[in-house]
């Protein structure tokens, strides 16, 4: 540490000095250094003043730095366990949530087929379907209902009804597709 | 012998045949760290806020003394105190962002020193064994004196460095040792003390810093045993 660093860690401990020299001498790269002088002239001021306390030569600031940081690595220790266990649990519940999607709008699509008003007919209201519509419905009965007798379909229309009910209230990330069955189903 | 070293070095500024208008005096016996708004507290604070760990460590070197003096009131067991004086610390520096400046920096470790000896009994179900309060922070005045349960090896070497500062203080040319002493027994500030001394407010600055260093060397070895 240069002189006039030193000088101005005296004049800090006099509340004389100025904001840039005071940035100038915290950013010296001895710290150490600082804070040893910084130690010494204190206990001179102690001294002087006949300050004595128990703490008297006792590297305080070590003792705090070393707690400070101590907790600071265990922070760090932890997040590697905690940022798995976050996307453990994102990734399945996201994708549940899309199959829910997927398989929910193919099956409200599929429900209707026999009588050929499809979902974005209900949502619009209107009784005709238009062949896009029934392009796509055709295309996901295909996709999600292929084979099913009418047990089996009602069973997957509870299945996918509860799955969907599970996620909305359980993780509230299964609302879409819940709203998405129901305005499908038209019944619930 | 101790108050005798004392009385040597206080009149030295009398000595010189300086005399301190009295709107410069302060109304008592002035003590390093008792402005209520102290510059360097308010700037180290600030540093500390952007992330600046150095600036709290000089914090740390500066009130770690009357911190533990505070808690020594409490709790009477050394280990106890050292470990209190570390906590409070710590919590101080995690709970920076809500120093808002209302009070002293002081004022507010105060606060936190005595809530945290005060709730260290309490977990032991130990009533407190000393008379501090919070209330205590805001005219906290310790009479020079800081409890120390100082064993009869350390009131020795503090003897030795008490007659050491005398001696050190004594052998400064004459122009340090005022501005010094203005500053330190005083506690002028470094414009008043260039008006006394009729010179600029640098040379005061340079003085006193020469001063400093100057007792410091001599005090050196002494000041090294001192560090346990």
């Amino acid at each position: 540490m240069d002189e006039r660093l030193r000088e101005t860690l005296s004049s800090m401990m006099d509340d004389e000095a100025d904001e840039l020299s005071v940035r100038r001498l915290l950013s010296h790269g001895n710290q150490e250094d600082v804070r040893g002088q910084w130690q010494r002239w204190q206990q001179i001021r102690d001294l002087m003043h006949e300050q004595h306390g128990p703490a008297d030569g006792i590297d305080v600031a070590g003792a705090v730095r070393e707690a400070l940081d101590g907790h600071a690595r265990s922070e760090q220790a932890r997040s590697p366990v905690e940022v798995p266990r976050v996307s453990v649990w994102r990734w399945p519940v996201a994708a549940m949530v899309f199959m829910a999607l997927i398989v929910g709008f193919g099956a409200g699509a599929g429900w209707d087929t026999r009588t050929g008003v499809s979902v974005q007919a209900l949502a619009g209201g209107s009784a005709e379907p238009s062949a896009s519509a029934v392009t796509l419905s055709a295309a996901v009965e295909e996709v999600a209902l292929q084979r099913l007798d009418e047990d089996q379909l009602r069973q997957m229309r509870q299945y996918l009804l509860e799955h969907a009910q599970h996620n909305s209230v359980g993780a509230g990330r299964g609302s879409v597709g819940y709203a998405r069955l129901v305005s499908a189903s038209g019944n619930y | 012998m101790t108050q005798a070293t004392r009385i040597e070095a206080r009149p030295l500024a009398p000595k010189t045949g300086l005399s301190v208008a009295s709107s410069m005096t302060p109304e008592n016996d002035w003590k390093p760290g008792e402005q209520s708004d102290s510059q360097t507290d308010l700037q180290l604070v600030r540093k500390v806020r952007n992330g600046d760990r150095a600036a709290f460590d000089l914090l740390v070197v500066k009130y770690q003394s009357r911190v533990a003096s505070i808690i020594s009131r409490y709790v009477y067991d050394s280990q106890e105190v050292m470990d209190l004086t570390q906590e409070t610390f710590v919590k101080a520096f995690r709970a920076i962002d809500r120093f808002r400046g209302d009070s002293a920096f002081y004022t507010w470790l105060y606060r936190i020193a005595v809530n945290t000896a005060k709730n260290f009994l309490e977990a032991r179900g130990r009533r407190p064994q000393g008379s501090a309060d919070v209330t205590d922070a805001e005219n906290f005045d310790d009479g020079g004196r800081l409890r120390d349960p100082a064993s009869p090896e350390r009131l020795l070497q503090r003897e030795q460095l008490q007659k050491a500062l005398a001696e050190a203080i004594a052998s400064l040319p004459e122009e340090l040792r005022s501005a010094f002493l203005l500053r330190e027994y005083d506690g002028l500030s470094y414009e008043d003390i260039a008006r006394i001394l009729e010179c600029p407010i640098g040379t005061v600055r340079s003085r006193i810093f020469r001063a400093r260093d100057s007792v410091d060397r001599h005090l050196g070895p002494l000041l090294d045993q001192s560090v346990t």
